[in-house]
């Protein structure tokens, strides 16, 4: 029993941080209808961030996400500007070429800058745990899923309280109509993309304490956050939220009942289940 | 048109010395030198760059061809192909990595070429019959045997969970120990491999915890090697010892990390620390030479070179009679008594006398065979602090 609750709780520690990836890529999708194949590349510069902003200026990891988000929501905004802006109404597998292409380029100029050696940021509290009644409790891990629970409380504010945040929501739900009731559409899709951006970088610092860092880590992470957003539904901000609690429990705790040899098929399993029944994800409105 | 006479005369001249030059025996040298197993491939390089130093001091000229497999099986292949016919190589030392190892034992086979293989630890490479495959180093059953081995010396295991990278080397070193474990009368009680690259081992170790094994045995690369123990600290996996195979637990970043590596156990190949003829001269020289400690990696293939290109220039690069002499003679220096046999169902295998080193105070210090010993054991695992 002990076992399981540890297997459910430290699963839903680590699908916090996975929700947050996700939302950034469901932002994306629901304003521009582009699927951001570079956002795992943008959560790595992330981790490369907050380990140099921890080892030159002793900034603790946690701390640095104060640096890291608004940092990454300006170099999302100039990506947007500069190339993403320019295929939004191009065929799907031209921006699907883009953005890929957009992540081969970070992750190998991070490698000749930086090579391809792990890196490995260990913090006082990196490997700290708290135990309750015989579950552990890792410490880092809980820091950064209170931290992604208020970001994420904190952006559905933004969303559904401010002018700014309903525009973006009209903008998703039809771009047309948002830009004849006056919305600045581009700009929209500059702040989208920014705030996608930020998302994924911030839940790269929030995992370096815990895991580490090489260029290629972003490829794993794209796939989970392209899982979650579709299983979610894409678009949706709570859909994303519960995709990434539902993968990291999942993952988990089938290698406790199965194995880890098998947790992927467990989790592609569930995926495709999920599909089957409610073919536009658990929250996605069907758009045709 | 004297001029031109002259000119033709000059280069043709410089022709003819550029041929004589490139009587040369010419050694292949295949490696993962880019790529994600670059970190250790180094290693391999830096092993074959002083071997090269010494070659010269001995007076045997070699030319040696370097290739660059990235660590991949297909590309470690059309590298043997063209080595094979095109530069029509004497020998060739390498690849770096089990699976390379195992796809290109079998082009050389085809093409009657003597490989010799430093490191690559995958049992089957020298259990196919295959005649011109050699290995200098161990198989990665020795890897696991040494260290059970140590471990049922120092107290008396019942239990043992295995947890490896679903890799070759992995793979093949997790079968290795539960054949060792049956052997010893030790019960296997946990067994699984893993994807590597998960943020999360906790479900998994705490699973272990629950089995509450008296030995813990790990297959993993760097990084992989650092998360799950401190991973196995946070769930507060607290077994009579942790030991890994080499690999991801043999390296400096690896012991650098006290807080969760003190006190555990790993298989090696070689140490600076090993008494035998040169090792700890080797280590001071590669320091000295490229900045850091080297590993067992660098040893292996410096000793593999060394061989190759000395037999290979004794019998004048004909191939057949280099995988005679490679099979009829002896070796011995930083890499201990090296001879090529045919064993159990080895062919051509040296067999390699491993060591067991201990994280003690953010160092690896040798502590297993006794003779080979730098410092005494720690055993049990002391706990967390």
């Amino acid at each position: 029993m002990t076992v399981f609750l540890q297997a459910v709780l430290s699963g839903m520690l680590i699908g916090g941080v996975y929700a947050l990836i996700g939302i950034g890529m469901s932002i994306i999708f629901g304003v521009m209808r582009i699927i951001n194949f570079a956002h795992g590349d943008i959560l790595m510069l992330g981790m490369y961030l907050s380990y140099y902003l921890f080892t030159l200026a002793g900034v603790d990891p946690f701390v640095s996400v104060l640096i890291v988000l608004p940092l990454m929501f300006v170099f999302g905004t100039l990506l947007q500007q500069v190339f993403i802006n320019r295929i939004l109404n191009a065929l799907p597998q031209n921006q699907l070429l883009l953005t890929i292409g957009l992540g081969l380029i970070m992750s190998n100029a991070v490698m000749l800058a930086f090579t391809s050696d792990y890196k490995i940021l260990t913090t006082s509290y990196s490997s700290g745990s708290v135990t309750l009644s015989g579950v552990s409790v890792s410490e880092p891990l809980f820091i950064s899923f209170l931290v992604t629970a208020a970001l994420t409380a904190l952006l559905y504010c933004f969303l559904t309280r401010t002018d700014t945040g309903q525009a973006i929501r009209a903008t998703a739900q039809d771009s047309q109509a948002a830009q004849l009731m006056g919305i600045n559409v581009r700009r929209m899709s500059r702040i989208a993309f920014g705030l996608g951006a930020a998302l994924a970088a911030t839940a790269g610092a929030l995992i370096s304490p815990t895991y580490y860092i090489y260029p290629q880590v972003g490829s794993i992470f794209t796939l989970k956050a392209f899982v979650i957003t579709v299983m979610g539904g894409m678009g949706s901000v709570v859909g994303a939220t519960l995709g990434g609690l539902i993968i990291g429990i999942t993952e988990s705790v089938s290698s406790v009942c199965i194995s880890s040899t098998w947790k992927d098929v467990v989790v592609f399993v569930v995926f495709l289940l999920v599909l089957l029944f409610k073919p536009a994800g658990l929250l996605g409105k069907s758009r045709m | 048109m004297a001029k031109r006479t002259t000119a033709l005369t000059v280069v043709l001249c410089l022709a003819f010395i550029g041929l004589a030059q490139a009587q040369n025996v010419k050694i292949g040298f295949i490696n993962s030198m880019t790529g994600s197993e670059a970190p250790v491939g180094e290693n391999l390089t830096n092993g074959v760059t002083l071997a090269l130093e010494d070659l010269a001091k001995k007076g045997i000229k070699v030319d040696i061809i370097k290739e660059d497999d990235t660590g991949k099986p297909q590309v470690s292949m059309s590298a043997m192909e063209k080595l094979a016919t095109r530069d029509k190589v004497a020998g060739v030392v390498g690849p770096y990595t089990a699976q390379c190892g195992y796809a290109i034992a079998r082009v050389a086979e085809k093409y009657k070429i003597p490989l010799m293989v430093p490191v690559a630890a995958k049992d089957e490479i020298t259990q196919q019959g295959l005649k011109w495959v050699f290995r200098p180093g161990a198989t990665s059953y020795d890897y696991a045997e040494i260290v059970i081995d140590m471990a049922s010396q120092l107290g008396k295991p019942k239990t043992m969970a295995i947890i490896n990278e679903n890799t070759d080397f992995g793979i093949s070193v997790g079968r290795g120990a539960k054949e060792v474990a049956k052997k010893k009368g030790i019960e296997v009680v946990f067994e699984e491999s893993y994807f590597k690259g998960s943020p999360d081992y906790r479900a998994t170790l705490a699973k272990i915890k629950a089995k509450n094994p008296d030995l813990v045995f790990m297959v993993s690369y760097v990084a992989d090697a650092i998360l799950l123990m401190r991973q196995s600290r946070e769930v507060g996996l607290q077994p009579k010892a942790f030991l890994g195979a080499g690999a991801g637990f043999s390296v400096a970043q690896f012991a650098k990390e006290k807080d969760i590596s003190n006190y555990v156990f790993s298989s090696t190949q070689w140490t600076p620390d090993a008494k035998w003829p040169g090792a700890g001269d080797f280590g001071k020289r590669y320091e000295a030479k490229f900045g850091k400690q080297p590993t067992y990696h660098a040893a292996a293939a410096y000793t593999a070179m060394m061989i190759m290109a000395e037999t290979a220039v004794k019998v004048g690069g004909n191939r057949d009679k280099i995988r005679e002499a490679l099979r009829a003679g002896q070796w011995s220096g930083i890499w201990g008594d090296i001879k090529f046999a045919d064993y159990e169902n080895y062919t051509n295998q040296n067999k390699h006398q491993m060591l067991v080193e201990q994280v003690q105070n953010g160092r690896h210090e040798t502590v297993y065979p006794p003779q080979q010993a730098a410092k005494n054991p720690v055993f049990p695992f002391p706990g967390w602090k």
